[in-house]
């Protein structure tokens, strides 16, 4: 156990840590505003998109009856999943005391929060009717109507709006400290706004003591949606009747399969940030061997439900479960069950090997597999199931079409929109706490 | 009470407010297109219209020669469906898909909108004065060279125009494509009777049929399917056999207990070797058929078979089945099998009816079905255009360009007349060759009677002011006489069409000796015509059957493959092609819909190596077609089969350049006074091109599921149930769920139900079921027809069907079984359609409550309050709710179309799920008249409109907490019945009757 405690570079002081956050906020350079444009672009293919959804019909969208949820469900669960890396790392290894969390937790929790607000467009987005989305939400009314609270589709707004509203809180509190430290380097009008997002943070003793606790208690409150949420959202397919969905195994195997995929993701974007912020100080091979250790861990999670879903489909004598998960490996699209289980049950046993561990091209590499990888499991879960249920004249074959493309792209520039203007904007590692894993008796020393 | 003002609305003022408000709406809205002021009718309330509440008009349906009667709905003075009437001889309230998609032809929205002369080489509109005195002065500088080409039928319309061309010195052709010539022309020379008998199915008890689909298009397919339905559907231990023998299965084919696919061309062979055998065993032979002994005794069973491709035993069997059940029944002829030996196969069926003692008892003349002159009648008819002695045609009520082969050079014939004049109602293939169109009234809108057969009499009257500003041509050819004076001005002296029908009628009840002509006429409207019972006439073997031979049929080129031109039952011989509905309303036997398609044996795909929806070129010596592939196993290896009615070039939005003309193979030589469609040989090529066909077949098997489950009549006849049947036959049954789950539903079930009793549940309420009889159910679709024209279901068109998309709240699952290791191949159809689960997984899961269920057990759906997440589409096992993925409603209904639209059910809006809930409208009209009339509801006050239509009886309907209801009791009496996926506890309201297998004895 002794060989993983962290041991931060010596030469680094309080000031050197302040200055090398904040020299990540100055002006970008031309490359960041290709990004932005990029992602902008992204994000208005998604927006032309949706207004011609709007205008016509989810008819434009690849939708082959019976199959009635499709890329844009696939999407949301995998954006609602991506969002479970954050509040693993900040709250739970929190929790725990996992000192190498520190360096990655800002950015993990900002993409929980963005990839929450890319994940919650999408129920709106796929619905027939969207300008009536709110008739999901339980609000007083003339007519007394209230949603039906036994559909899982209910539960699913529950758990995306706690997530969402949780998250942003854990976040926003998070950088209170960092925004403060912001606050005392720049001036002007930027002075004022960071002034207010500091909420008057002057680093005094009884202000540490009071937002110490708080911090323990929001992370104690976001821990148990880690768990939830993801498990919530599993039942909007495991509470169907649908072969393939109908399993008791769900929750476990989504909530793995989430903070799968949000490792992914988190190796996805910090890798690069890492090297262009110039953060390899901060964020170093340990980091990157712990994370990838938590994905070995879920990955291998991950294999054993994949394995368990074929084995009790064959176990239970069901002829519809059987014939779903036949044709899942050796139907008409094989080849999505497939490049799920390489991607997530197999890929993720390379991680056993310390080399590709700590090796960052490697961990990137696989990311990306990752990230496609647990797109297809929810694809898979979705296509598969639905396309040949208990009856067979109504089977049918997916075949997505430009707007759902268009949607999916428009997402990633909606997330990566966000993400950018972020981490631009305030700290990506966490100042205050990688002071604190600094020695404490050059602290005592300085004082 | 002090107070003088009246508190209640009296029925006065009551009225005076709703006629003002509809008249304005009326007025608004514009039912017709010219004279709107007559449609004023609420002002002064007349007693038959009152706002809200349909009115029924008895009328009579022109879609083909059947003449099935019809009652037409409309409301507020607008036709909005048509039902069968129950009164009528020929369809007792059914209604076929065709028949129904009539109400498509009243609104369809490329009807002309007034006459309209050849100007170059376009079309120029003109008044109808100007009109008339066109046709009249063309008509005097004829001299008597006119010609009528008439589709009409039977009646006093047809006897006017007989009198009027007579009265020009011209002469009608009376044309029907698909006419039944072979089938007339036999019985005039083996019983010297021409005429199309009746044929009684309902009486035989085993049937053959060579060939001829009479399920499909052949004579009065309605009335045949209520008859077959009634002898071969198993009731109580009687059932009929039913063997169909031809190169192709057809509808009919697949609805035969056993197929025999012989070598297309050899039916009259085969006919005579059992005629043979049934004689040589003597097994009920009328004494006066030793006469045919000769002509019998070369066909000897190994001379059938080889020519046939079956066994001598197969022969010999099947001869003796015939022989010994008594009566039996044989048909043949129809488009299906009109090679050029069908005179000589339906004359061979003559034979062996009349051997097997089945004349006078299933087939029985006197009736005369209505027909057409016949094929050769038309050939003279346009020889004689090509000889310029034709100097004005008119055609009316046909499309003969479409409808004959193009290799006959008929056009071309055409267009050497001087002066074309077409009456069509569209522009079709023929209108568009005329001159002069003077588009006809539609059926719907005008008063006219039909003569199906003998002792029928079918009264047409207009159910609504016409849509388009056509006009009667029976209006038409008075204004023209009394314009041309003379002889032709006497031809009648009533003023208009409807007063020469009222003499004409006057006369009927004279020569009845009814004393109030004018009662006797209202009586007739009333009921939709005059029903006097069918006459009989006996016969006896003619000369000319002696004379019956037959060795097999020739066919012209020397293609590798039998072209099989086919007759479907939607488009028919192509008329119905201009309906959307019909182009919907999926190919009973493929699946199809929206084109057309070729159908190729597995193992011919194979040698040609092509696969479904790859096009393949067929050429024959008279010209070439491409179309898709559909492989099929129900047409022999050697034969490609084509369905007609495809391949317009004219005929308005929805036929134009739809499919390929399955005639452009064909020859047009006469084939001895008819036209042979099957005797072309063709020729198959790969293009390498590629269209995917629009089938609304997922998987047509269903891998043991026990959707459309059957048992074998052996075990029906026992009394067993589906699970004693499978025990019986040594299998567990399919759909049974395993010891341990069946201890977890049992307690479930009677918690499920019982936590439902709260609030309204708790009452007592109707609780609506079903039970659907799988051995009486063809596969027809006209329950679909129907429940697309009652519930408002937009047509997605063939876009949306590949991907899918159908509407179909009820629709007809087809299976195959069998088929492979010598295993005969069997077809189950189903209607499924929604079960109305008591434990329904659609409702949980809605979000919004907009998937509920009512008080009487139905899983009801608010369509406004649906947003559309489509979670209950996929929680349901039945896949019977369908997404509106675009408005399909606004483009479905292009103007007139959406008058059809039933205003009793929401036309649903784009992003909401819809579906069937037993016709809610109807049972909620039901429950309201009963209120009113202050009584209980009774059985059969709800009528579904699926159930409504079925010409098998097949659907019952009703209460399923009255003990007394007829579903109840259909239930009941049968030990047949089965829930679909009871397995899942989802506890159905549709109960089947599982199908009967009447496999091959001995």
């Amino acid at each position: 156990m002794a060989t993983t405690l962290y041991e931060p570079p010596a030469t680094q002081t309080h000031a050197e840590v302040t200055r090398d956050v904040l020299a990540t906020l100055q002006a970008p350079g031309r490359g960041y505003y290709y990004l932005l444009g990029g992602a902008l672009f992204a994000l208005s293919i998604g927006l032309v998109t949706f207004i011609i959804l709007l205008k016509d019909g989810l008819g434009h969208a690849g939708y082959n009856p019976p199959v009635m949820w499709s890329v844009y469900i696939t999407t949301f669960v995998f954006w609602v999943g991506i969002g479970h890396a954050g509040t693993l790392i900040s709250a739970i290894l929190f929790l725990f005391r996992s000192p190498w969390r520190t360096a990655v937790y800002r950015s993990t929790e900002a993409m929980t929060v963005f990839a929450v607000m890319t994940a919650g467009l999408f129920p709106i987005i796929h619905i027939g009717r969207q300008w009536v989305f709110y008739w999901l939400i339980p609000y007083p009314n003339q007519r007394y109507i209230w949603p039906n609270f036994k559909s899982p589709l209910i539960w699913d707004v529950f758990a995306i709006s706690t997530y969402l509203t949780v998250s942003t809180t854990f976040l926003v509190f998070g950088l209170v400290p960092d925004v403060a430290a912001v606050r005392d380097k720049v001036r002007g009008w930027r002075k004022k706004v960071y002034g207010m997002m500091s909420f008057g943070w002057k680093g005094t003793d009884q202000q540490w003591r009071h937002y110490s606790r708080a911090y323990l208690y929001l992370a104690a409150m976001a821990t148990p949606l880690v768990l939830s949420v993801h498990s919530t959202v599993s039942w909007d397919f495991a509470m169907g009747l649908v072969p393939g969905w109908h399993g008791t195994i769900f929750a476990p195997y989504f909530v793995a399969g989430a903070i799968y995929s949000g490792v992914g993701m988190v190796f996805t974007l910090v890798i690069p940030l890492r090297k262009v912020l110039h953060l390899e100080h901060m964020i170093t091979d340990y980091h990157f061997d712990n994370l990838a250790k938590l994905t070995l861990l879920v990955g291998t999670i991950l294999f054993y439900s994949y394995s368990m879903e074929y084995f009790v489909s064959w176990y239970s004598g069901n002829t519809f479960e059987q014939t779903t998960y036949f044709r899942r490996a050796f139907g008409p699209q094989w080849w999505g069950g497939w490049t799920m289980i390489i991607c997530n049950a197999l890929l993720s046993q390379l991680l056993w090997f310390k080399k590709i561990r700590t090796n960052l091209t490697s961990l990137f590499v696989l990311s990306i597999f990752i990230n496609i990888g647990m797109w297809f499991e929810r694809w898979v879960i979705i296509e598969s199931s639905l396309s040949n249920e208990f009856n067979p004249w109504a089977w049918g074959i997916l075949n997505p079409t430009w707007a759902d493309w268009g949607i999916l792209i428009g997402s990633f520039g909606w997330f990566s929109m966000y993400f950018l203007l972020f981490f631009k904007t305030f700290p990506i590692v966490a100042i205050q706490e990688i002071k604190e894993t600094i020695p404490m008796p050059r602290r005592r020393e300085a004082h | 009470m002090s107070d003088e003002t009246p508190k209640t609305i009296d029925r006065r003022k009551f009225l005076t407010v709703v006629g003002v408000t509809g008249a304005g709406a009326v007025a608004l809205s514009g039912c017709s297109t010219e004279r709107v002021e007559k449609l004023v009718p609420y002002l002064v309330q007349s007693e038959d219209q009152v706002p809200g509440i349909p009115v029924y008009y008895a009328s009579t349906c022109t879609e083909c020669a059947a003449g099935c009667g019809l009652h037409v709905k409309t409301r507020e003075a607008r036709a909005i469906k048509l039902e069968g009437n129950p009164e009528h001889p020929v369809n007792a309230g059914t209604l076929c898909a065709r028949g129904q998609a009539g109400l498509q032809g009243l609104y369809n929205p490329d009807r002309l909108a007034g006459p309209m002369q050849k100007d170059g080489l376009g079309w120029k509109s003109i008044s109808w004065d100007d009109a008339i005195a066109l046709l009249a002065s063309k008509l005097a500088a004829a001299g008597g060279k006119v010609a009528v080409l008439s589709g009409a039928g039977r009646g006093t319309f047809d006897d006017l125009l007989g009198d009027w061309t007579r009265g020009l010195g011209g002469t009608v052709v009376r044309y029907q494509p698909f006419d039944h010539e072979p089938l007339r022309l036999a019985h005039q020379k083996v019983f010297g009777v021409d005429q199309l008998p009746y044929h009684d199915f309902a009486r035989a008890k085993h049937i053959v049929s060579f060939g001829a689909d009479f399920l499909e298009t052949w004579l009065a397919p309605t009335e045949q399917q209520r008859g077959f339905a009634e002898s071969h559907g198993f009731a109580s231990g009687t059932a009929a056999r039913h063997v169909f023998i031809g190169p192709r299965m057809s509808l009919t084919g697949m609805n035969a207990d056993e197929w025999q696919a012989v070598t297309p061309g050899s039916e009259a062979v085969l006919a005579l070797g059992m005629a043979n055998v049934i004689l040589a065993e003597r097994s009920g032979a009328p004494a006066d058929a030793n006469g045919l002994r000769a002509t019998l005794a070369p066909y000897t069973p190994e001379k059938a078979g080889q020519a046939a491709g079956i066994q001598p035993a197969v022969v010999q069997r099947l001869a003796r089945e015939f022989a010994s059940a008594k009566p039996s029944l044989a048909v043949a002829g129809g488009v299906n099998g009109q090679h050029r030996e069908a005179l000589e196969l339906c004359a061979a069926v003559d034979l062996l009816n009349y051997v097997a003692g089945n004349v006078g008892q299933t087939v029985v003349f006197g009736a005369d079905l209505a027909h057409g002159d016949g094929y050769a009648a038309v050939e003279a008819l346009f020889a004689r255009m090509d000889q310029g002695q034709v100097a004005v045609a008119l055609v009316h009520e046909a499309n003969p360009l479409y409808a004959l082969p193009k290799a006959g050079n008929f056009a071309a014939r055409f267009a050497k007349v001087p002066f074309k004049v077409s009456t069509a109602l569209w522009l079709d293939e023929t209108a568009d060759a005329c001159d002069l169109i003077l588009p006809n009234l539609h059926a719907l809108e005008r008063w006219d009677d039909l003569r199906p057969r003998a002792g029928v009499t079918g009264l047409l009257q207009p159910a609504m002011e016409p849509v388009f500003a056509g006009r009667h041509t029976g209006d038409v050819l008075l204004q023209v006489s009394k314009k041309l004076g003379g002889a032709l001005g006497k031809l009648s002296a009533a003023p208009d069409f409807k007063t020469h029908l009222e003499e004409a009628w006057a006369q009927v009840a004279r020569k009845r000796g009814h004393p109030d002509a004018v009662g006797f006429w209202r009586d007739a409207l009333q009921h939709g015509g005059l029903y006097d019972p069918r006459p009989t006439q006996s016969v006896r073997l003619a000369p000319g059957a002696r004379s019956v031979s037959a060795k097999g049929a020739t066919l012209d080129g020397d293609g590798a493959y039998v072209l099989l031109p086919a007759a479907g039952s939607m488009l028919s011989d192509g008329r119905g092609a201009n309906r959307p509905w019909l182009l919907e309303m999926s190919d009973p036997v493929t699946k199809i819909t929206w084109n057309s398609w070729v159908e190729v044996h597995p193992d011919t795909a194979q040698a040609l190596d092509v696969r479904e929806g790859e096009i393949l070129r067929l050429t024959s010596p008279h010209g070439t077609i491409d179309a898709p592939v559909y492989v099929y196993a129900g047409v022999i290896p050697g034969a490609l089969s084509v369905p007609l009615g495809w391949g317009h070039t004219t005929f308005g939005r929805y036929a134009s350049g739809r499919g390929v003309n399955a005639l452009d193979l064909i020859g047009a030589t006469d084939g001895n006074g008819y036209l042979p469609y099957l005797s072309t040989r063709v020729s198959a090529v790969k293009t390498g091109a590629y269209r995917q066909v629009a089938k609304t077949e997922g998987s047509n098997r269903q891998l043991g599921r026990g959707i459309a489950d059957a048992m074998p009549l052996a075990a029906a006849r026992q009394g067993l149930t589906l699970k004693e049947a499978y025990a019986a036959a040594g299998h567990p049954e399919p759909h049974d769920n395993p010891a341990n789950e069946v201890k977890a539903i049992e307690g479930f079930r009677e918690s499920v139900l019982k936590k439902q009793e709260h609030g309204g549940y708790a009452e007592a309420h109707p609780k609506w079921g079903m039970v659907v009889d799988l051995d009486k159910c063809t596969g027809c679709s006209a329950c679909v027809t129907a429940c697309y024209a009652e519930n408002n279901i937009p047509t997605v068109g063939e876009d949306d069907i590949l991907k899918g998309r159908e509407m179909t709240w009820m629709r007809i699952e087809r299976y195959y079984e069998g088929g492979s290791d010598g295993e005969p191949l069997e077809t189950r159809f189903v209607p499924m359609l929604c079960q109305q689960c008591d434990n329904a997984p659609c409702e949980p899961v809605c979000p919004v409550y907009a998937s509920y269920h009512t008080v009487d057990g139905l899983n009801g759906q608010v369509y406004n309050r649906c947003v559309g997440t489509r979670y209950c589409s996929n929680n349901c096992p039945f896949k019977v709710r369908y997404f509106n993925w675009y408005a399909y409603a606004k483009r479905a209904f292009p103007e007139p179309l959406n008058w059809q639209l039933n205003p009793d059910v929401t036309v649903r809006a784009r992003g909401v799920m819809e579906k069937c809930t037993f016709c809610v409208q109807r049972i909620r009209g039901a429950q309201h008249e009963a209120l009113r009339q202050g009584r209980a509801l009774k059985d059969g006050d709800v009528v579904t409109a699926c159930q409504q239509a079925c010409p098998s009886g097949a659907i019952v309907f009703g209460d399923v907490k009255d003990p007394a209801s007829k579903v109840v009791h259909a239930a009941a009496a049968s030990s047949r019945g089965y829930h679909v996926f009871d397995e899942l506890n989802v506890r159905s309201s549709i109960t089947y009757l599982a199908k009967v297998t009447r496999p091959v004895e001995g």
